[in-house]
């Protein structure tokens, strides 16, 4: 072919192409971003503005003094305590059926995995309505531990009420997050730690928690942080000493109109959040740098 | 692969415990639906007698829930279409195209769903009430447009990816346009990804609850935020008939996405499978 003639040609029509390749895609990301950027990104900024500014417009950090004082400061303390317990509950939860699901046979997993998957697209609102049928005084587990001392339970408007709620809100997270972490371990590192007369304790603390260990972090914290801005759950199951900083949110705008307040509680909640974001990476990339050295 | 021993009384103990967590994720849909037809609407079980008057009070004259139902109706269905609108857009710019500042763009696509919606809520809320917004149902399916499109944006990434790509390359060979390749190879291959992403925006803007209390009036209360409402405040033993509807609408649209997916899942390997059987793959022999 004539390949000396058109050496320099072949060269221009791909940078063309790929300029017009650039064109294309900016103009086909155009509507997303300019969407996000007007009603996300700007709204989260005017947020952060209005938390920042007195009545008259001056700056000042008076509504975070008050929003880390007093009533609210406890109001922060729950909402991390609850944010705390449910990550507890749902991680071990999570770990154990995620684990059961890994070792059934194929069909009844997918069954299984059904069941944790269909939830999760149920409202939430309406699965704490469940939930509040079934705690209630004559519900179904009050009148299946009818026998038991103490019976009714008081099982509903108060601090276990509001975890049982939120436990089973995250569990789908938790299940299909440690069970894309359990089909990945290498089960040939088991067998190899039991070859050489490890018994099964042994294995699994030794072997299996270390290779799992990373996705643990990140589940628990993932679950942690969307408890945290959890409002349904609490303000149906809790009582006045379950009060969530989301709950509290909604009350300054909806009831007292103090947006300023409610505009400082909700950076606080960010940032709670991207802390917690920033600390489920780090352990990501831990996790896989780990991996890569036990597969060497 | 090796397994570890198993014992019968392991197995024994894994299968109960499973079964109990999934009992602790199942029981509480599972029980507004048989309570919604029992005779006693609150927190009694099992029902002694079963009717369907939970049912039939939604229509009765005077209740507030055929206006909730049709209003997130209608905001639903726009914020599928905006989702929609920016989805396809937005897949094919991140997946079809160099787009400068790619991982850019991806974060800011994954934004609304890793920030917590009481914050984007309140972010709405600043920003229509100045505007004399709250209560339009426009305003309200904007706000769940911020939390429906990225999950569309996602969904059709996921597609695209999916439809080899030498599909188009070869159409365009053989001199067809942009918007030919788009109409006749690009979208029928699409298009179970699309419904899917049509329907997850649906239920997500439908489901919608911190958006919609923030941004609704009096006059202009969305579905959830009556049940909520009459949860709370107005004790009104239709919300176990509403929720019970909502439940089988969300395993419906789940069930609708499944078929979609199941009819499309055979379309696109004929068209691959003759170009290797004629001899015609890829030169660099690349799997697909």
């Amino acid at each position: 072919m004539a390949a000396p003639l058109t050496a320099t040609a072949p060269a221009r029509p791909r940078k063309l192409l790929a300029s017009r390749k650039t064109r294309v895609g900016i103009l086909y990301a155009l509507p997303v971003v300019v969407y996000l950027l007007v009603l996300f990104v700007y709204p989260i900024f005017s947020t952060l503005l209005l938390s920042l500014q007195n009545a008259d417009g001056s700056l000042t950090l008076h509504w975070y003094v008050e929003s880390l004082t007093g009533v609210n400061l406890a109001v922060l303390i729950t909402t991390l305590r609850i944010s705390a317990e449910t990550a507890l509950f749902s991680l071990v939860f999570g770990f154990v059926l995620a684990n059961a699901i890994t070792r059934l046979k194929p069909l009844w997993a997918a069954l299984a995995m059904l069941i944790v998957v269909v939830p999760h697209f149920i409202s939430a609102l309406v699965r704490t309505y469940g939930w509040i049928i079934m705690l209630g005084d004559k519900g179904l587990v009050n009148e299946s531990l009818a026998w038991a001392p103490g019976a009714p339970l008081q099982l509903l408007y108060n601090e276990l009420g509001v975890v049982i709620g939120t436990t089973s809100m995250m569990l789908p997270y938790t299940v299909l997050l440690l069970y894309g972490v359990m089909r990945g371990v290498d089960r040939r590192l088991l067998a190899a730690a039991a070859s050489m007369g490890a018994g099964r304790v042994t294995i699994f603390r030794r072997v299996y928690l270390p290779l799992v260990a990373p996705g643990l972090a990140s589940a628990g914290l993932l679950s942690f942080i969307l408890s945290l801005g959890y409002y349904i759950t609490p303000a149906l199951m809790g009582g006045p000493n379950q009060t969530m900083i989301a709950t509290l949110i909604n009350q300054q705008v909806t009831k007292e109109s103090q947006w300023n307040g409610a505009a400082a509680q909700g950076v606080i909640l960010l940032l709670l959040t991207l802390a917690g974001l920033l600390l489920v990476k780090a352990v990501t990339s831990l996790g896989a740098s780990r991996k890569k050295r036990s597969a060497s | 692969m090796m397994e570890l021993r198993k014992t019968l009384a392991g197995r024994i103990a894994l299968t109960t415990v499973a079964t109990v967590i999934l009992l602790f994720l199942a029981l509480p849909i599972a029980v507004i639906l048989v309570t919604s037809f029992s005779n006693n609407a609150f927190a009694s079980f099992p029902p002694d007698a079963w009717t369907l008057n939970w049912y039939k009070a939604l229509f009765a004259d005077g209740s507030k829930w055929p206006a909730a139902l049709s209003l997130s109706a209608l905001v639903a269905a726009l914020s599928t279409v905006f989702s929609l609108i920016i989805g396809v857009t937005a897949a094919t710019a991140l997946t079809r195209s160099e787009l400068p500042l790619r991982s850019a763009v991806y974060a800011l696509v994954l934004g609304p769903l890793v920030i917590p919606q009481i914050v984007t809520a309140l972010g709405l809320f600043l920003l229509f009430e100045p505007a004399a917004m709250l209560g339009s149902p426009i305003a309200i399916a904007l706000g769940h447009t911020v939390l429906a499109s990225p999950i569309a944006v996602l969904i059709l990434i996921a597609t695209l990816r999916g439809i080899d790509e030498r599909l188009e390359d070869a159409a365009a060979s053989m001199g067809a346009g942009r918007l030919t390749i788009a109409r006749k190879i690009t979208f029928p291959l699409a298009a179970p990804g699309m419904i899917a992403a049509a329907i997850f925006s649906f239920i997500t803007s439908f489901d919608e609850f911190y958006i919609s209390q923030f941004l609704s009036s009096v006059d202009t209360v969305t579905l959830p935020v009556q049940v909520y409402n009459s949860l709370t405040f107005e004790i009104d033993p239709s919300v176990t008939a509403v929720s019970a509807i909502l439940i089988a609408f969300a395993i419906l649209a789940l069930g609708l996405v499944a078929l979609a997916r199941w009819i499309g899942s055979g379309r696109q390997e004929p068209l691959l499978s003759v170009e290797t059987a004629t001899g015609i793959a890829t030169p660099g022999g690349e799997a697909v």
